[in-house]
């Protein structure tokens, strides 16, 4: 038997996706034995995410200050919009240091299945910024599945009419890797999308 | 490919089964209900990653437990490997060497199994699914891709219908992109894997019913009279016209009309159909002869002959269409496990490799050979 607030701290770690009932009871371990001052820190960043992080009211990026750090650089070339389904999508494109445009977070993909249509998401407010500010481009990164692939021909629809040139991310093997070692679907996928050389 | 050892733990009224089966003939006795079938199921899961009959997964765990477990090693020309399958309600996970897959291709590998059922006759007598399912499994053992092609099918078709219900519009429109490309693969993999089949068939078929009986056909019936000729894009392209013009029906209906799914796979012998003039002697050889087809198909093109389950079949064939199946499988080099109620009719196949196990109540125990 542990005692009840390290068993209360176990159930509350084990709540988490990803962790099971062992993981958390080793993070509840660390923690004990980390001391008073790392368990403080750790409590007050768990609170404050909650309190402080918000839907940036441009690009709709969860973040601190708003407009977000991206939307309000200068940098940054405001012609044109990469839009992702959520906000690790996002960070997986700004990773690449590739992207210097900005970005639009939909929350989400559309699902007949689990009742997200297009009000569920924040296309209306995608549009309240095309109308805005002059764009050129949206490139659609949402999920090279069902739902991505519907969602991305659901923009394309949409924004087209509207005079915005409208782009899809590339699909298929990645670089340095073999053909070998490639998935088929991928590869199948690869090879439906060649271009010319 | 060969199954070294075989585990099972809370799979159906399997409760903990720890076996070395033959590498060749692995024949399971025992009266019916207590668990023959329970034992090919578990195999088929394990070599497949589907499940045997149209089962949901939660029905594959024993009463009251938690969760169902099936591993082995399996050998792969040279190189051996561990695959394990667990089953929770609702979920599968596969392991390979003891880590999960980040592609099912990798465990998918070199794996094949067809398995031989009463069942069968349904083939030919039942409705378009079973043959749909058919296809879509042989098409799968030929090219594991199918596997994951095929879910994405049906995601997509679910998507669709769920947005014809809900009234249509441009998100009906958008789900139709996804549908399409996806229905249009599987098309292609189905017309691939008939015409494959269609010699194949013709030649087991005959084999089967002697010299001088009319020959079987294999003819792929796609709703909407849908041509399938031509390239994948040509295929797409025609089924988003045929889309297009059921748009309105498919609306009334809620669901999607048209498409791979609503398909047909026609059975014909000489002129006629299978289905209904077909003598039952002649039935029951064209549903063989689709199995013996898809196992030569198999041999054929990975040089190997997959892995055979055959579950109870001396029960539903004549003594001389059984006689033929247990010398095809005999003649066979490949592994195979075999379940029946009644020793004697295995007893002539049994060779110097073949392992008995008797089961009963859910409990497998190795027999005299």
């Amino acid at each position: 038997m542990v005692a009840d607030p390290i068993a209360r701290l176990v159930r509350e770690l084990a709540r988490l996706p990803g962790i099971g009932e062992k993981t958390a009871q080793r993070l509840a371990f660390h923690v004990l034995e980390a001391g008073p001052e790392q368990a403080r820190e750790l409590a007050e960043a768990v609170v404050a995410v909650v309190r402080d992080v918000r839907c940036c009211s441009s690009c709709q990026t969860l973040t601190e200050r708003d407009p977000c750090p991206i939307c309000t650089d200068p940098g940054r070339d405001p012609k044109i919009i990469c839009v992702v389904e959520g906000v690790p999508d996002l960070l997986a494109v700004e990773r690449t240091r590739e992207f210097r445009g900005r970005y639009h977070v939909l929350h989400g993909a559309l699902s007949p299945l689990d009742g997200v249509g297009p009000s569920d998401l924040k296309i209306k407010e995608l549009l309240l910024r095309l109308e805005r500010s002059p764009t050129e481009e949206v490139l659609v990164a949402t999920n090279p599945n069902v739902e991505g692939e519907a969602t991305a021909l659901y923009l394309q629809r949409l924004l087209k009419p509207l005079g915005i040139r409208v782009t899809r991310i590339a699909q298929g093997v990645p670089m340095g890797g073999d053909l070998e070692y490639a998935d088929q679907a991928t590869l199948a996928r690869a090879v439906a999308g060649r271009r010319e050389l | 490919m060969r199954i070294g050892s075989l585990q099972l733990q809370d799979f159906r009224n399997l409760a903990e089964v720890s076996m070395e089966p033959s590498p060749r003939l692995t024949v399971l006795l025992g009266a019916n209900g207590q668990g023959k079938t329970n034992l090919l199921e578990a195999v088929y899961l394990l070599t497949t990653l589907r499940p045997l009959r149209a089962t949901r997964l939660a029905e594959l765990v024993r009463f009251g437990q938690p969760r169902a477990a099936v591993g082995a090693t399996v050998r792969r020309g040279t190189i051996e490997r561990r695959l394990s399958v667990e089953v929770v309600p609702g979920q599968r996970t596969a392991q390979l060497d003891g880590k999960p897959i980040d592609r099912l291709d990798d465990y998918l590998d070199g794996l094949a199994a067809v398995c031989f059922s009463p069942d069968d006759l349904q083939l030919v007598k039942g409705g378009p699914d079973g043959r749909r399912r058919f296809l879509d499994r042989a098409a799968f053992n030929r090219w594991p891709a199918v596997l994951n092609e095929s879910r994405e099918y049906v995601r997509a078709l679910r998507e669709r219908n769920a947005a014809l219900r809900a009234g249509g519009g441009e998100v009906e429109r958008s789900f139709r992109g996804p549908l399409i490309r996806a229905g249009a693969r599987l098309l292609r993999r189905r017309r691939d894997i008939v015409g494959e089949l269609g010699p194949r068939l013709t030649a087991a078929f005959t084999e089967i019913s002697g010299p001088g009986a009319p020959s079987p056909r294999l003819l792929y019936r796609p709703s909407g009279g849908l041509s399938l000729a031509g390239a994948e894009e040509e295929l797409a392209g025609r089924l988003a016209e045929l889309l297009e013009a059921r748009l309105h029906r498919d609306l009334d209906r809620g669901y999607s009309t048209a498409g791979p799914h609503m398909d047909d796979l026609l059975l014909g012998i000489g002129e006629r159909a299978a289905r209904t003039y077909g003598s039952q002697g002649q039935q029951r050889a064209f549903a063989l002869a689709l199995r013996i087809a898809e196992v030569e198909n198999l041999r054929a093109v990975q040089q190997e002959a997959p892995l055979l389950l055959l579950d109870d079949v001396s029960s539903e064939l004549d003594p001389e269409k059984n006689g033929y199946l247990l010398d095809y499988v005999g003649a066979l080099p490949a592994q195979a496990f075999l379940t029946s109620t009644d020793r004697r009719l295995i007893e002539p196949l049994a060779g110097p490799e073949t392992r008995f196990f008797g089961v009963a109540g859910g409990v497998i125990s190795t027999l005299d050979s």
